[in-house]
């Protein structure tokens, strides 16, 4: 399944939002997805793609294809860290 | 100036043995009791796990979306204002929205929400507190959504004076429209406490009821020699109070009039009652409704079912209305539907005003063993069907020591 029907699936089931109106370019505006509702997205997708989001959620995120893009980074991140054997957990401060 | 009067001319409720004014009459009536055990996620741990719950499921009345943003405070009194919206046969899109406003009393506001986001902090170890728990929790959430939900853009106000909040909320509506600044407001209170933290806390405080080991729905048992404490009970309960020619010029039902609203203040401790506080502000719901002790036909007692409430509420009735206090029907429905803390002044009113409309008083249960400090009548164990209710006085006292009392009169007084 990709990244835009998985997301697709929880808008739909959790936001009410309906199926046909969730495209790449739609805004998350448009689907009534306010600012709190991306906050607790993002729990949701912690749980969806097995990633930790330990970073601010970022705010340029506007269009459905934005969340797309930035949990495929999210995944790509964490496989890339298991490659190395290194710990997800920012190190130092 | 003369005072503008106040009508009331919708009520809802959703509480404890109705989600209707009607259903919950009906029950108090036959005088049954929406007293029972919780279940133990609620009151696991607890001498006596008892509570008034209301049958409520959200679900069935807000998208599953929507819901996560309401709290069941929230949501009890988006209900039951809605239904008071209704019984007025009121549709504000006549209205100048901007003289219609929102009071709401509660004491804990979004209770569940805290309750939760403490268990996720301390149990669960986990940082996932939910995004909406600030907006949930605040309480004066149930008041901002009605106002939302109903678009009025007039004052929109809460009222936290813990059991007396949403008898406040009502008076200090009907003052609105009394001097002007209002035609129509939506007022009332929600309480959504049978929650596990909130239990506790009231069980520390050594207030509530001992549940009876034969019966628990008999547990509260106000002005009994055997009374023990009061049951926490849930629900929400709202009235439509309108500008009186308002309301007659559009047609409106009108149950009763607002007449009187008394509002004192104890100041000697944080939850002793006093004598005094609790007559003066009878007193002054008297003068407000310009009306002698001798008119008053009927009070709902604050009667919480605690020791100390009882009697002193018994002799500042006594105080107010002297000999006449013992040929006055005085009965606490907290025996049945628990006590509602903030929304329990908005319930007991609208319960008052349904006497006035039915000619029935509900009786005081479990009342099986007299108190010598508590003997005025009581309407013990049965309704009293068939009498002439014209006034009714509704008491309302708190911790924190803010007394409010409410009066209503009946429609043919007039």
């Amino acid at each position: 399944m990709s990244t835009l029907d998985s997301l697709t699936d929880i808008l739909v089931r959790d936001y009410g939002v309906a199926r046909e109106k969730v495209t790449s370019d739609a805004t998350l505006a448009i689907l009534k997805i306010d600012s709190l509702s991306l906050l607790e997205l993002m729990f949701k997708i912690e749980d969806r793609y097995g990633v930790k989001i330990t970073e601010d959620t970022p705010t340029d995120l506007v269009t459905v294809n934005d969340v797309v893009g930035y949990i495929d980074g999210l995944v790509a991140r964490r496989l890339k860290s298991r490659a190395v054997g290194a710990s997800e957990v920012p190190s130092g401060k | 100036m003369t005072q503008r009067r106040v009508a009331v001319t919708g009520m809802g409720v959703v509480a404890p043995l109705g989600n209707s004014s009607e259903e919950l009459f009906t029950n108090l009536r036959a005088g049954r009791s929406g007293v029972h055990r919780l279940a133990d996620s609620q009151a696991r741990g607890m001498r006596s796990p008892i509570g008034a719950s209301v049958s409520f499921d959200g679900r069935a009345h807000f998208p599953e979306p929507r819901l996560r943003m309401l709290d069941r405070v929230s949501q009890l009194a988006l209900v039951a204002a809605g239904q008071a919206v209704a019984d007025a046969r009121l549709d504000f899109a006549g209205e100048r929205r901007e003289r219609c406003g929102v009071f709401v009393g509660s004491a804990l506001g979004g209770a569940g929400t805290t309750d939760e986001g403490y268990h996720t902090l301390y149990a669960e170890r986990s940082d996932r507190i939910q995004p909406y728990s600030v907006l949930n929790a605040m309480t004066n959430a149930p008041a901002s959504w009605i106002g939302i939900d109903h678009e009025l853009s007039g004052p929109i106000l809460t009222y936290s004076t813990a059991c007396s909040s949403s008898a406040v909320a009502l008076g200090e509506a009907a003052r609105r429209i009394n001097c002007g600044e209002a035609d129509v407001m939506l007022a009332g209170g929600a309480e959504a406490p049978l929650v596990f933290g909130v239990l506790r806390a009231w069980e520390a405080m050594r207030t509530l009821a001992t549940e009876d080991p034969q019966d628990p729905s008999a547990s509260c048992r106000p002005f009994s020699r055997t009374r023990t404490g009061l049951v926490l009970g849930e629900g929400a309960a709202f009235a439509v109070l309108e500008e009186w020619n308002h309301a007659v010029a559009r047609g409106a039902p009108i149950h009763a009039e607002l007449s009187g609203y008394g509002l004192t203040s104890d100041v000697t401790h944080i939850t002793r009652p006093t004598v005094a506080g609790q007559a003066n502000a009878m007193r002054a719901a008297l003068d407000s409704a310009i009306l002698h002790p001798n008119d008053v036909d009927y009070i709902n007692a604050h009667g919480t079912g605690t020791l100390q409430n009882d009697a002193v509420e018994t002799a500042a009735i006594k105080a107010v209305f002297g000999e006449r206090a013992y040929s006055i029907p005085v009965s606490s429905t907290k025996s049945m539907h628990g006590h509602l803390l903030g929304a329990a002044g908005a319930l007991e009113f609208v319960i008052a005003v349904m006497c006035l409309k039915r000619a029935t008083v509900p009786p005081t249960m479990h009342l099986n063993s007299p108190d010598p400090a508590c003997d005025l009548d009581y309407v013990a164990g049965k309704a009293r069907d068939g009498i002439s209710v014209r006034t009714a006085m509704s008491n309302s006292f708190a911790f924190g020591g803010t007394n409010a009392v409410l009066i209503a009169k009946s429609v043919d007084r007039h």
